[in-house]
């Protein structure tokens, strides 16, 4: 971020002495901080975010996931843990980030939602686990999660309200609670409970589709959980947090439908029920 | 026999109960077969009501007023936005034909996950490590695809729709 203060302000300096009529400095200055900040928030492959380091990723998402932990520990079952990361590490296998430390888990919590942090941390809720009846069901969710991580749509967000400093201060030593890291994430988990714009679910949706695809499972798995998510009324709490910082499912279908369109028609994939790790 | 009659009775009864419907939530056409270029049978309005009779990937084969055929899964609101606590049966179950089978019921003892539980969370050291512990290599990921005869495809990112 330092270096992009001073090549902006460099930028906007030959600009101001190069007698650009009719135009402040503050207008100058301002539209190249607009360009700037379009080329970091769009939606290209390569954009990720300048001034963090992955190492202060895996930092940041490594507390958040230790605070979401405090609030829900995982289901005391290693076989699912496993399970889910055996699945969670093959489709992030497809995705551009394929060597990020990506961890999954399922925790114990009857409400219906799914985490990501930053860095590669995933975790489903026991609610959401139990609606889903194939492995392919599985690996859509997990991709959706996974399009938050590949995209850092929370560390836009926290950087969105300046609690990143940028600029690497970021203490990022890996082991226990790390108060710096802390600070910039807020008060325990919430930035989990944050909404992000509608536009970084639908993408995510459509991240998922592909990557589930992309690792030989049948494609309309994930429509099919947002599907079973529209039967939930939107007075249940057990998706009250989840309705509340999402799209609501027919809106998710409705944009993930309008961009499948054919495409998927004559690729098929495995659902993989029979392998599916059921919940006791 | 009468009872093998009525227990067969008591079976149709349950499937027919447990028949899941749909609604159309935009306009869309009603195909002979489960593909974009099949022949036309109908075409339905937001709001028309079918019967679900089964699911082929992206399509699901209908019945209604119109007619009997095949429409796009993405076109059609599944069930009844009434379900409360438990798990959906319906579609699910129907395409792994668990129709009808052991619904699931929410258990006492419900940990929330609300947003002050979360703002109000504290490290947890312990359980991370454990989380951490659990994680696949690359190589054990690749061996865990091919024994479910996964093979990895080249599959395009889906550009956002205008």
């Amino acid at each position: 971020m330092n270096t992009i203060m001073k090549r902006l302000g460099m930028a906007a300096l030959v600009l101001a002495c190069g007698a650009v009529r009719g135009q402040t400095l503050d207008e100058i200055l301002k539209k190249a901080v607009e360009q700037k900040v379009q080329q970091q928030t769009g939606n290209d492959i390569s954009g990720l975010l300048t001034g963090v380091s992955q190492d202060e990723e895996i930092a940041i998402g490594r507390q958040i996931a230790g605070d979401l932990l405090g609030a829900a520990p995982l289901v005391k079952d290693a076989k699912l843990q496993k399970y889910v990361n055996n699945v969670g590490r093959w489709v992030a296998a497809q995705s551009e980030r394929p060597d990020l430390p990506w961890h999954f888990g399922v925790i114990d919590s009857m409400d219906i939602n799914a985490f990501a942090a930053p860095g590669g941390y995933i975790f489903v809720t026991r609610g959401l686990y139990r609606l889903l009846t194939n492995e392919a069901q599985l690996a859509g969710v997990l991709g959706h999660e996974i399009g938050h991580v590949i995209k850092q749509h929370h560390l836009k967000l926290l950087q969105q309200s300046r609690m990143i400093e940028m600029g690497g201060k970021l203490v990022t030593k890996q082991a226990g609670d790390n108060e710096s890291v802390q600070k910039v994430i807020g008060s325990g988990a919430e930035v989990a409970a944050r909404s992000l714009d509608k536009g970084a679910e639908f993408e995510a949706d459509r991240i998922g589709v592909v990557l589930g695809a992309r690792a030989g499972y049948e494609p309309y798995a994930l429509p099919e959980v947002l599907q079973l998510l529209g039967h939930f009324t939107a007075n249940d709490s057990s998706v009250a947090l989840l309705f509340k910082t999402h799209p609501l499912p027919d809106a998710r279908l409705d944009k993930l439908g309008l961009a499948m369109g054919d495409t998927f028609d004559r690729i098929k994939g495995l659902p993989l029920d029979k392998r599916f790790y059921k919940l006791k | 026999m009468r009872r093998t009659k009525m227990i067969l009775a008591l079976l149709v009864a349950m499937a027919a109960w447990s028949a899941e419907t749909g609604t159309l939530l935009k306009i869309d056409t009603l195909r002979a077969e489960p593909y974009g270029d099949a022949k036309t049978v109908a075409t339905f309005a937001v709001g028309d009501k079918v019967d679900i009779l089964k699911k082929s990937g992206g399509w699901l084969q209908v019945k209604g007023t119109k007619g009997k055929g095949w429409v796009r899964m993405l076109s059609v609101r599944t069930g009844a936005a009434s379900k409360k606590g438990s798990a959906a049966s319906g579609l699910l179950d129907l395409a792994s034909g668990r129709t009808g089978t052991g619904k699931v019921v929410a258990t006492t003892g419900i940990r929330g996950l609300s947003e002050e539980d979360l703002k109000a969370a504290k490290f947890n050291e312990t359980e991370l490590k454990l989380a951490e512990s659990y994680a696949t290599s690359a190589v054990d990921a690749r061996k865990f695809a091919a024994q479910g005869k996964l093979a990895a495809r080249k599959v395009d990112y889906l550009p956002a729709p205008q």
